[in-house]
């Protein structure tokens, strides 16, 4: 076969009529023409099988018409729409509680509990004693509400408040205690500086460590202390020139007892310390020296306090 | 109504496609599988589908839909599958002056020739069928094979020269 037959679209070409007379003339004369006419001519006389269009047809319409009959199934949402409510609800809720959320804290009696604030400065409160504030934005609003007894290791940062009904503390320094008990104020002030402002006097006291302030009768009184740490936190409380109604209220929520009060004068100063670990060891340290002697009422588990001076 | 905005889904219109197009979809798909019974599945399987989708199919794209559809199902179903034609038997010459033996070589040649075209490549087999039992142009073929006229003219004149070569001289 010549090569210009065998071009891509030569024989094609001559299939469609589109040869010039030329090409055509020149084809007619090579030995694969007579071939490739007689393929051409018998092939143009094959014919396809025959096809039943009609009888398709009718079986077609059959089809459609069974396929439109044919009851669609229900379609069932993956996801009901109430889900996307509920979950709207939840989202609302939950964006509502974090926006809001607040942490509280609480000891009872004989309890006492070590926090670690999301900044890392830390808790310790001591017992019978509440602890309050706002997770969300702690670092740009360190502020505490506290009622009871707790001390403060503050980790460096903007300015750390403490919050009583007495008055509020703001930390300059690191490390401080509280005592803010219905009319009593106390701050001791450990490491570093710590601003006191009083809400009953309306005066403001800056402690460096080592001193301590508290509100007595309306009154500030300052004084030294050499202790590195408050020392209920190691297991002892400790006292300097307190009015014995505050240690005896330390006594009662340290053991979880009642003491009636109702005997001696609750005016007079203790100083001192007593144990956490053992009832009638503190109660002994704190009693003899005040001249005080004591007797449980075995009914009620109410201890009666009596001035040795009246016996 | 104009053809643009006639809807495949009214029946009128529907059955107009299938009185049109359904015979050539026949060859076509025939001419490819060799088997009357699977082209008539994969006829009637094109034009179901074509219902179930008439909204989606504009009028004048259902042509080439439908041989779309039918190239598919062919594809799916019967591709590499050894072709055997079997075109109807149809006296090609009817002429009685023919000495008996030249009638012997005519009908021998005639069977040489269905096997050889049988034993085509299934994509030229298509085209050139199309082009000499159905005399489709070439723009035709290509409309309804999915390639460009180029290339019906290459498997074309591959057809040819394949028949030729093993029809060898007469």
């Amino acid at each position: 076969m010549e090569k210009y037959i065998k071009d891509d679209s030569f024989l094609a070409r001559w299939i469609a009529g589109e040869l010039t007379p030329q090409e055509l003339e020149k084809f007619k004369k090579s030995d694969d023409y007579p071939v490739l006419k007689k393929i051409n001519d018998a092939s143009q006389n094959l014919k396809a099988p025959t096809f039943n269009d009609q009888a398709l047809l009718s079986k077609l319409k059959e089809l459609n018409n069974s396929e439109q009959a044919k009851p669609k199934g229900k379609v069932v949402k993956l996801i009901p729409n109430w889900v996307y409510a509920a979950a709207a609800v939840v989202i609302a809720f939950g964006v509502f509680y974090t926006m809001t959320m607040k942490s509280h804290f609480q000891t009872g009696f004989s309890e006492q509990l070590a926090i670690v604030l999301p900044d890392n400065s830390s808790v310790k409160l001591n017992a019978n004693s509440h602890l309050d504030y706002k997770t969300l934005g702690w670092k740009s609003n360190r502020a505490l509400q506290l009622e009871g007894e707790a001390f403060f290791d503050v980790e460096k940062g903007k300015s750390f408040k403490v919050n009583t009904d007495s008055g509020m503390v703001e930390v300059l320094g690191t490390e401080f205690n509280v005592i803010s008990r219905d009319s009593y104020f106390e701050v001791q002030c450990m490491e570093g500086k710590v601003r006191v402002t009083s809400s009953k006097i309306g005066d403001n006291v800056i402690l460096l460590p080592g001193d301590a302030v508290r509100v007595v009768n309306n009154e500030l009184e300052k004084w030294d202390f050499s202790l590195k740490e408050s020392n209920w936190t190691l297991g002892e409380s400790t006292f300097n020139n307190t009015p014995i109604e505050q240690v005896l209220y330390a006594i009662e929520n340290q053991f979880n007892i009642t003491l009636d009060k109702s005997n001696i004068d609750t005016n007079k100063r203790f100083t001192g310390a007593f144990t956490h670990r053992d009832l009638n060891l503190a109660l002994k340290t704190v009693a003899v020296p005040m001249g005080l002697s004591y007797s449980v009422n075995k009914e009620t588990g109410v201890i009666l306090l009596n001035s040795n001076n009246n016996n | 109504m104009d053809d643009e905005t006639k809807s495949v889904c009214e029946q009128i219109n529907y059955e107009q496609l299938f009185n049109t197009h359904s015979k050539s979809l026949f060859n076509f798909v025939y001419y490819k599988c060799g088997d009357r019974q699977q082209a008539e599945d994969i006829v009637q399987d094109a034009f179901v589908r074509l219902w179930n989708n008439c909204s989606k199919v504009i009028f004048t794209k259902a042509k080439s839909y439908l041989y779309t559809i039918a190239r598919n199902l062919f594809l799916n179903e019967v591709a590499h599958k050894k072709v055997v034609l079997q075109h109807q038997s149809v006296p090609f010459n009817d002429r009685t002056n023919e000495s008996p033996e030249f009638l012997l070589e005519e009908k021998e040649f005639m069977v040489k020739l269905k096997k050889v075209i049988a034993d085509l490549p299934e994509k030229q087999r298509e085209v050139f069928l199309l082009s000499r039992i159905d005399k489709k142009k070439y723009s035709e073929i290509s409309e309804i094979t999915g390639i460009s006229v180029k290339a019906v003219e290459k498997r074309m004149s591959l057809a040819l020269i394949t028949l030729r070569e093993k029809l060898g001289n007469i």
